[in-house]
């Protein structure tokens, strides 16, 4: 089930925050997980075994490295084997078979197999807390509900962002509920509803007419570019805005997972700002481990580039993944080197065009399908392969959407939320009153839209 | 507001929305049909431990709730309108709407579709005629013909269309030429067909070159039948002034039947019948879609017949040809085999005439 429908809007969630407020406070942790894998069983059927599976094997290893503390090493390398076995099976296998057969010219067969929906998450969010508990971070968490419901909380099963356990340890047992928590969520929610709803599914309408157009241009490259690169933000930020929000609701506060990437003046900052979950997870769970950067040049750079290769891997089964992630391995590199230095010299406008470049670029590495599909993309930037600059099927397409994608521009800024604060700072009763007006008239047009729409998956879901 | 005032507002507003919305979604008896958008709409899936396992659960109940959700039409509307007036989109469900006048936007061209259509009909001549019969073929243009090559929307590379057909088909199968006979006002504002009551030139147009000019009279009684609301009202989504659905008429029309080889049932040429109880008015004509309709003109003075493969424009040409022919038969490739048109016809040097529309020679997979 996804957020962005009529299903979990006006059906799944109404029934869950009804049975969460009316029962007693000790009994909400299990309607969270009952709801939770109601949630995960709706929309996949056949894997919600594998993550109870999972999650038993996490809770018994950290209630064995609790009793056990002198073996608490292999408790800990045993938890992260059997849950990354889980994720390379599902996820890695065919992707290796592939490449032993291309090597030794061998013909296994593929298993096909399909991913479970969110294993990527959750398996990392398992593996920070059995780390967490191995270095006495957390406590051992010894009811196995709390422990699951961490796990499969519906609101960041998914799709993230990736919690770590220590963030919400306390709220799993005691949280609070208040109004203004909850009209937070509600708001967080529908603007995250709007980002996906009304900007991320209409620009992918964009990106489906490029697909089919047969007759592309110079111009079309470049729309499609701008749009890819402006539908993965809003589409996986939207997913963290409703992911928050509904968090909020239930009365747990989940840390933030986008923070305007777009205006970033390096690679180092984007990554700073973008899918911060999943950066600050490689940090403390592999990059430190190996040394971070308190060892000498090349093991650093060595740690730098297993980082990346980890973070594109994490992505997808798929080499434009590894390239993707090792662009920004090599960039990072580069910029810890020196090019950094440059660039905060540099004009800002500069420095951001370098990194919106690097960031187009990226993304047409990160959605396209094949070798040639990606250099056919990459090269039609640049008049290669395609003969026109301009027709009329790319003018068509940039006037009919060139309001949605001015608003998705200025949306990926600070600006309106700037404006929203300074507005509330200097009249903040008329701010108070506009806000819910707003909140209805956006949760009205987002309805309206998924009426008539079609079905929608989120894009990290994939992952 | 206080922030206090403005939470509880923003929590009770939200709270009250989702579950009333709910409860009145659980309330309210679902509906079979929708009539703008002339469909069945979804029912609550059967769930049954094999479906869910096939199929995730989300996909069929997500359909259901979007087909039986509260207001529906209301909300489509409100769509139509935020894409196309505030985020000034061109196109709404490749829509659009010019004065009023609401057409599909068909684009691009489908070469291979234009090629299959010349074959099919190639293989129609193939296996059933030869050069004694007397074969035309006439295209039908979109009305998006008629959108000012200026302007900023999508067409078809017509005259590509045209030399693909002609340059494919047999050359002993001759063409009408009908571009240039119609404009964008004989066709429906919120449909896709042409108005019966401004295609008496086109039957001129017709009846001149296939040689049946002198056995028709051409004077027709234009009755008013009802409002209509075509096809793209429906899917648009938006509130414009119905069309009026008027049909054209003499004592030879009046007199003839239709005779329905699938249902072997008889009926008038306007079926007023099978139009009241359809969701589509434009059934008035022939009873709308099926695979071989034959017209009998019980006062015919000549033994002439005609045979037409045709698509929905064919249904409200024909009846005008009606004085020229004792029988008129009418078959639809979009629901019967090629090979089985054999077992309802049997040629014997009739008049043949292939009138398709552009939008089924650019989209012809449901040729059979």
């Amino acid at each position: 089930m996804v957020f962005s429908s009529l299903t979990f809007l006006f059906y799944f969630l109404p029934i869950v925050l009804l049975l969460y407020y009316i029962v007693p406070k000790k009994l909400r942790n299990l309607i969270l997980f009952i709801s939770s894998l109601v949630f995960y069983f709706i929309g996949e059927p056949k894997y919600g075994i594998v993550m109870i599976i999972s999650i038993l094997s996490t809770y018994l290893h950290g209630i064995f490295m609790d009793k056990y503390k002198k073996h608490k090493k292999k408790f800990l390398v045993s938890a992260i084997v059997i849950s990354l076995l889980f994720l390379i099976y599902f996820k890695y296998t065919d992707f290796i078979i592939e490449y032993i057969n291309t090597i030794f010219n061998r013909i296994f067969d593929l298993l096909n197999l399909t991913l479970p929906i969110g294993i990527s998450f959750y398996t990392f969010k398992m593996i920070s807390y059995i780390v967490d508990v191995y270095n006495d971070k957390v406590k051992v968490q010894k009811n196995f509900l709390n422990l699951a419901t961490y796990v499969s909380l519906f609101p960041q099963l998914m799709a993230g962002p990736i919690v770590r356990y220590s963030t919400i340890e306390n709220e799993l047992e005691n949280r609070n509920h208040t109004f203004s928590g909850f009209s937070n969520g509600v708001m967080r929610f529908i603007i995250g509803l709007a980002k996906k709803v009304l900007i991320a599914d209409v620009l992918s309408d964009l990106i489906g007419n490029f697909n089919s157009c047969t007759e592309k241009t110079v111009l079309f490259y470049w729309i499609y570019a701008i749009a890819t690169t402006l539908q993965i933000y809003f589409d996986f930020s939207g997913y963290s805005d409703m992911a928050i929000g509904l968090g909020k609701m239930f009365g747990f506060n989940f840390p933030e997972n986008f923070n305007y990437p777009y205006i970033s003046k390096s690679i180092t900052e984007f990554w700073r700002r973008w899918h911060m979950t999943l950066g600050t997870w490689f940090r403390d769970y592999v990059y430190i481990p190996l040394g971070g950067n308190r060892v000498g040049k090349i093991k650093w750079l060595r740690n730098i580039l297993i980082v990346w290769i980890l973070t594109g891997l994490w992505h997808g089964a798929a080499w434009n993944f590894i390239l993707w992630g090792l662009l920004y391995g090599i960039l990072l590199m580069i910029e810890k080197l020196g090019l950094l230095k440059i660039l905060d010299k540099l004009p800002s406008f500069l420095s951001r065009t370098y990194v919106m470049f690097i960031t187009l670029v990226g993304f047409i590495l990160f959605s396209g399908v094949g070798v040639n599909e990606i250099l056919e993309n990459l090269g039609g930037l640049f008049g290669i392969g395609t003969s026109s600059l301009v027709n009329k099927e790319s003018i068509y397409y940039l006037i009919s959407y060139a309001l949605v994608l001015i608003i998705a521009i200025i949306a990926s800024t600070p600006i309106l939320k700037n404006i929203f604060l300074k507005l509330k700072e200097k009249v903040p009763k008329v701010i108070n009153i506009l806000e819910p007006i707003v909140l209805s008239i956006l949760l009205i047009i987002c309805t309206s839209y998924l009426v008539d729409g079609s079905f929608n998956p989120f894009l990290y879901f994939r992952f | 507001m206080s922030e206090k005032q403005k939470d509880i507002t923003i929590t009770i507003l939200f709270i009250v929305t989702i579950i009333g919305v709910f409860l009145a979604n659980l309330l309210i008896k679902d509906n079979d049909i929708s009539i703008s958008e002339r469909r069945k709409l979804a029912k609550f899936p059967k769930i049954t431990l094999d479906s869910i396992f096939k199929e995730p659960l989300s996909n069929s109940i997500e359909e259901y709730a979007m087909d039986q959700f509260i207001l529906r039409d209301e909300f489509r509307s409100i769509k139509t309108f935020v894409k196309l007036n505030i985020l000034n989109q061109k196109d709404n469900n490749e829509l659009l709407e010019i004065n009023n006048n609401i057409y599909k936007m068909l684009y691009p061209l489908n070469e291979n579709s234009v090629v299959n259509v010349a074959n099919k009909i190639n293989n129609i001549y193939n296996t059933y005629l030869n050069d004694s019969f007397n074969v035309y073929y006439s295209i039908v243009p979109d009305k998006n013909y008629y959108i000012d090559d200026n302007s900023l929307y999508l067409k078809l590379d017509y005259d590509k269309l045209e030399d693909i057909m002609s340059s494919n088909i047999n050359s002993n199968i001759k063409y009408i030429d009908l571009f240039d006979t119609l404009s964008e006002t004989d066709y429906y504002m919120t449909d896709t067909h042409w108005k019966q009551e401004n295609i008496v030139k086109v039957v001129e147009k017709i009846a001149t070159q296939m040689g049946f000019l002198d056995r028709l009279s051409l004077e027709y009684e234009k009755k008013e039948y009802d409002d209509f609301y075509g096809t793209y009202y429906g899917q648009l989504g938006k509130e414009l002034i119905p069309d009026k659905i008027y049909y054209l008429t003499n004592n030879t029309i009046d007199s003839a039947v239709t005779y329905n080889y699938e249902t072997n049932r008889e009926a008038k040429i306007y079926d007023i019948e099978k139009a009241d109880s359809s969701m589509d008015k434009y059934d008035l004509f022939l009873s709308g879609a099926t695979p071989i309709i034959q017209i009998r003109n019980k006062n015919a003075t000549t033994d002439k017949e005609l045979i037409i493969f045709r698509d929905s424009f064919g249904s409200s040409i024909s009846p005008l040809f009606t004085e020229a022919y004792s029988k008129i038969t009418l078959v639809d490739i979009r629901y019967i085999a090629t090979s089985l048109i054999s077992n309802y016809i049997e040629f014997k040097n009739q008049d043949i005439l292939f009138l398709y529309s552009t939008l089924v020679i650019n989209e012809s997979g449901s040729l059979k």
